[in-house]
């Protein structure tokens, strides 16, 4: 298969070529996002004179409205003035979140739309990298106000949200949707993603045993450290082994079968809206708008925590990323009606697949970087979740069939971990001061 | 498939209609216990004279004499008797042990009666919810006195005898009986039950990291309850889901084929052998006896762990589930050495099932009922042997098929296992205080 396809990549050039070259640059993961786009209705514009004007205006047009999310447009500004007014802080964090929800779902657009002309394997590539953008900006936002833990919890978040609630949710709904058919999928390409997953799981596990293990909490700092950052390397090398695996040498495993019925799925439109350099320009806009925002939600998620009553540990892993995954949710969920359960698997598990084995190693690096001492030591109860989590999924998708008991277990799973942090109180600012009276436990009693 | 049993549903009252549709009230546990009973002979009865004499004697002789346990029977009057003439207490304790191994098999028996009368899906209700009649009672009745440690190992004792011993048997027998053939059985119901018993592996899980990770003990205790509790009502709704899963839309799945070779199985007697009423009074008879001896079990397993020498936590963890489960592990022993995995399976999964996500969250929420702060937080020992079993389990039931060594794996999961709490010498009363006593340095540690 793969050996077929080379010719097609050395003629890249040829961009109105067959609409199958250019549909490789889109993963399972756009191709999610693009069921919740509409078609602009284009005759307003069409009346405005000047040539130059109607270009801009269409474009905006294409791009502002492009989404059955564009409603939610409106609270970006209304955050901005919110936080300008002063008004309460958990008001701004509220609109933040609202407005980051539209331009996730955008960002994908863009780059799904520069992929026409960088061809597909270049788009494989951005899509790879730019797919979980919002997520990383929030990440590295946190970073630089040294709030480490709603780094990693924003993380974890995102994955358990991602392998339960978008999974679960997409099974089961396919599930009740199509109860007399059989739902079927590939399992080749789900084991690939549970595999990564667990060698994820790995760098997370070590550096807490080898924390809960050793000596005093002073002495195992630095080896922890060193450790989460060799393990860091190894995951980003992995990753990057995973790109090869998924755009070059197997290729093929992880197409979504679309072949047969693909005009009635609403991808018929296979032509570039924008242009490049326009897609580029609005591209490097969103992402500003983003890290706005991501910055207010950074600032005010302790004030709304304080207002609402509601741990900060679940506000980073429950809310934060439903709102960020909000798209894709929708999606996976729209392909999983369809009975095509490749897409929605695609989505979810690559999406996990990316966050734990690109972002989080990137964030540890980018600390790095900038001095600070951020490890991957997830706490007990954090990475207990998370194993169980991706043991749970990784034995759902053993079989390539699915029905709704499936799904309903997965989102089951979802709430409980979703109640555990509700009702653990524990403020942010005392997390760390505990931790370590309890290393401090740990290690009296294992000198005793 | 299911939609053609529809018909089948709506006339339900013609009890004497086409026997598949009778059959589908059994599940494989009654089918399996069913193996124990033999053909009583009712030739001296006829000799009585009196109409109504005979017919209460026949009745008597098919409840009692029904199955080749009850050569067990006369343990019950003998624990009574041992009981009010002050004997020994070990000696009480292991008389009501010996009388309820029959007990638990006619309670089965009783269900499936019923069963014939109420229709396939009452009938599958009540077997689900019946099916581990003596477990729930022992469990209440520990409850009651406040004995939560009983409870808690017992029902875990329970789980771990069902997936290890009795699974493991299974396999091991039916792999040596037919060790030229091929082994197999229907996956995709493992894979249900797995999945369920890894949800309930997570509900385990996160009240134990919650109380290991964080703050002290006193400052934990009250949301790992409303952790617990909230797990148990998603427990309790899974159970539902799976019922509704089992009885309704995927009944296929749990169908037991038996349609080649039905009738050398024993199984050829379709019509119910007593009536309605006679049946439901055997029924609250037989439970008002079990609830007698658990009674007696409870208040003398303290006293039968001290003058054995053996712990309490190795008593119910170990002894008390093989004795409930002798019935089921008879049978279940029975149909693998027929070539019968299926049944064997749908045994041993299903009471596993059965008790972790429907005994065990009705006993948290029995708890809350009546003011007993128990949650489902089962120390560490306890949790790593639940947890690995249930994953040793998964994996092994991933392909369809068995062999010998499969089984004598899980056997010899079972015996390490029972050595680890054999080992483990803390004497009963000493559990409670031992317990509070850990967690008591450890708050002060902490608070130093």
């Amino acid at each position: 298969m793969a050996s077929l396809q080379e010719p097609w990549l050395l003629e890249k050039g040829n961009l109105k070529g067959s609409s199958k070259e250019i549909r490789h640059g889109r993963t399972a993961h756009n191709m999610s996002s693009s069921s919740l786009r509409k078609k602009s209705d284009l005759t307003l514009v069409s009346k405005v004179r000047y040539g130059m004007l109607r270009q801009f205006l269409t474009n905006l047009q294409e791009v502002i409205l492009g989404t059955k999310l564009s409603v939610l447009f409106p609270a970006i500004p209304l955050a901005v003035v919110a936080d300008c007014y002063g008004f309460g802080r958990p008001c701004v964090f509220a609109l933040s979140l609202l407005g980051l929800t539209p331009l996730a779902e955008r960002v994908s657009f863009l780059t799904e739309q520069i992929a026409y002309y960088t061809g597909p394997t270049v788009g494989g590539l951005l899509n790879a990298t730019c797919g979980n953008a919002t997520e990383l900006i929030i990440a590295i936002f946190a970073l630089g106000q040294y709030k480490i833990d709603v780094v990693k919890y924003s993380l974890l978040g995102s994955v358990l949200s991602n392998l339960l609630l978008v999974l679960g949710t997409s099974l089961f709904c396919g599930g009740i949707a199509n109860l007399r058919k059989e739902q079927k999928y590939d399992r080749r390409q789900a084991d690939v993603n549970s595999l990564l997953l667990l060698l994820a799981l790995l760098c997370h596990s070590l550096p807490l045993l080898f924390r809960l293990t050793g000596a005093s909490a002073a002495v195992t700092n630095d080896p922890t450290l060193q450790l989460s950052r060799a393990s860091s390397i190894v995951m980003l090398i992995t990753y990057l082994s995973y790109l090869v695996f998924q755009l070059f040498t197997h290729r093929q495993l992880f197409e979504a079968q679309e072949e047969s019925e693909d005009d009635e799925d609403g991808l018929p439109e296979e032509a570039p809206v924008i242009g490049f350099w326009s897609g580029f320009i609005w591209l490097i806009g969103m992402t500003t708008v983003i890290s706005l925002l991501s910055e207010y939600v950074v600032q005010t998620i302790e004030a709304a925590s304080d207002s609402w009553g509601i741990s900060v540990s679940f506000i980073s892993i429950i809310l934060l990323p439903i709102v960020g995954n909000a798209a894709e949710h929708a999606g996976a969920i729209i392909f999983a009606f369809k009975n095509k359960l490749d897409i929605s698997l695609g989505v979810a598990l690559g999406s996990a697949t990316q966050i734990s084995m690109f972002v989080v190693p990137l964030c540890v690096v980018v600390a790095w970087i900038m001095g600070i001492n951020m490890d991957l030591n997830f706490n007990l109860l954090e990475t207990g979740s998370l194993a169980l989590s991706i043991i749970a999924v990784a034995f759902t998708l053993q079989d390539g069939t699915s029905h709704y008991m499936k799904g309903l277990v997965l989102l089951l799973l979802y709430i409980v971990i979703g109640t555990c942090f509700f009702v653990s109180k524990t403020p942010l600012n005392q997390v760390n001061i505990t931790n370590s009276e309890t290393e401090i436990a740990i290690d009296k009693i294992f000198r005793v």
